[in-house]
């Protein structure tokens, strides 16, 4: 009992990365929470209606996940691992991003040409902001101005402002965007286009594409890290990296079947990988560019948005 | 089996899978697998050539181009005259394995889209183990799917497919035809 309570307490004052990973599994209906310093599972929370996307609250305290299937959104108290509402919504609810200061929540319709705008204190669907068809990934900037749709369907990325609710601006991308990034300064968003296998660099004030990088089969989304793009490539099996200044490609480092869902770490040192048919996360160290572990999730993990949340620092005494 | 029942109706080509069409919100996967009395190498010779899909029963012909090298492409004519265009993404002969996409099939002959598979063969001495895999989006697109375009409907077409060709696999080799 003493040994594990200085393990316990060990593993928290070496807390360089104590980040947790919330990542849905569609085929199986649930999400896994991962220990990522301990590098296991320590919770499996159901949800239903075949989960796909992933918020995690600024704060940490919150997560939201969106059923396409069940066509509702799901809120997760992090820290108590359940689900404590569940959010009627309607279409196909996809990609799902939070307001910085907490609320409102973003929820893409799949099926429509609208992002839902979601009072998680109400519950209710508080306006309809029309964008593109079949808008998948969803980005706010750090500044909680500007939400970013990649419009799949469409071929562009909507930018909308979140005062007013509307459409400000279409900007074309590759063809069939998916995921859509925005950096820690709010400068540039990255669209992975699956079928053009490339990314388009958006630059944010200018609402231009001022780069596109090929990448492998079927990119999916982007994560960030140091300085480098890392690109999932669902067909290739593969994760692509390219230096954000140069746009050059690093590396084409393999990972497990069907790579998804990207996030880094949040100190910047690890990337993880969901790899939807492989039930796996694998872990990239950033500077070595090469993967180190490998860790088990439940059935078909897609983990798209952002999934990861650092835990809470200890309360003093 | 669908693939087979279906075939004839396949003259009513109403629309084409092709790559990253529209599809809905949730992939679907299936792995099936085999265990064959047979040598490695024995089972490979009878599907390792993607010129050759005479091992899966609905299929009367194949004809196509590239041989086994990447981009190689296939057109699967099944019994009734219905066809499937499939292009090879993956070939690995020391490994024993491949990949492979639908580029092209009615949702009437198999209700997928946007359809990918792996097959490989394992094994040591005289056993053998044929692992098929794919995953695939439901035959219908949009929300709320009738029920033969469904993902249950898509995940059982291609589970009982791969059931199916398998056991035709392991009756060949076994039988040594």
């Amino acid at each position: 009992m003493r040994a594990a309570l200085v393990a316990l307490s060990l593993v928290v004052a070496g807390a360089a990365c104590a980040d947790e990973a919330f990542v849905t599994n569609q085929t199986g209906d649930d999400l896994t929470v991962l220990d990522l310093a301990a590098g296991k599972a320590v919770a499996t929370i159901p949800i239903g209606g075949k989960p796909a996307g992933v918020a995690v609250s600024a704060d940490g305290a919150r997560v939201y996940v969106t059923s396409p299937e069940g066509k509702s959104l799901a809120v997760i108290d992090a820290a108590a691992r359940k689900v404590i509402n569940r959010i009627p919504l309607e279409g196909g609810p996809l990609g799902v991003a939070i307001h910085p200061s907490g609320s409102p929540v973003y929820v893409a319709d799949w099926y429509a040409k609208h992002i839902l705008v979601v009072d998680p204190a109400t519950r209710a669907v508080t306006a309809r902001v029309d964008v593109g068809a079949s808008p998948s990934g969803l980005a706010v900037t750090p500044d909680g101005a500007t939400l970013l749709s990649a419009d799949r369907d469409s071929d562009q990325v909507s930018f909308v402002d979140l005062k007013t609710l509307q459409r400000v601006a279409t900007v074309p991308v590759g063809q069939r965007p998916f995921g859509v990034t925005i950096d820690r300064d709010g400068r540039r968003a990255y669209v992975a286009n699956v079928a053009s296998n490339d990314v388009s660099v958006v630059d944010i004030p200018t609402r231009k594409v001022v780069g596109v990088v090929n990448v492998g089969e079927r990119p999916y989304v982007v994560g960030l890290a140091a300085g480098k793009a890392f690109v999932s490539n669902q067909y290739a099996e593969s994760v692509s990296v390219f230096d954000v200044s140069t746009l050059q490609t690093l590396a084409t480092i393999p990972v497990g079947e069907y790579p998804e869902g990207v996030e880094a770490s949040t100190d910047q040192t690890k990337i993880y990988v969901a790899n939807w048919f492989s039930n796996a996360v694998s872990v990239i160290d950033v500077a070595t560019l090469k993967v180190e572990q490998t860790l088990d999730v439940g059935d078909g993990p897609r983990a798209f948005g952002a999934f990861i949340r650092a835990t809470p620092a200890p309360a003093k005494p | 089996m669908k693939f087979q029942l279906l075939a004839a109706a396949a003259a009513l080509l109403v629309g084409f899978a092709g790559a990253a069409e529209a599809h809905g919100p949730t992939r679907q996967k299936t792995t099936q697998s085999i265990e064959i009395n047979a040598a490695p190498d024995k089972v490979w010779t009878v599907i390792g050539n993607f010129q050759d899909m005479s091992w899966l029963p609905p299929v009367e012909k194949t004809e196509g181009s590239g041989g086994n090298d990447k981009d190689a492409t296939r057109t699967l004519t099944l019994k009734g005259g219905a066809t499937v265009k499939e292009q090879l993404t993956k070939y690995d002969a020391d490994a024993k394995t491949y990949a492979y996409r639908i580029t092209e099939v009615d949702v009437k002959v198999l209700p997928v889209t946007n359809y990918s598979s792996h097959i490989s063969v394992k094994g040591e001495g005289d056993k053998s183990t044929v692992t098929w895999q794919g995953a695939f989006y439901r035959g219908f697109p949009n929300n709320d799917p009738p029920a033969e375009l469904s993902d249950e409907a898509a995940i059982k077409a291609v589970s009982e497919l791969y059931q199916a060709g398998l056991a035709s696999v392991k009756e060949k080799v076994e039988k040594g035809s």
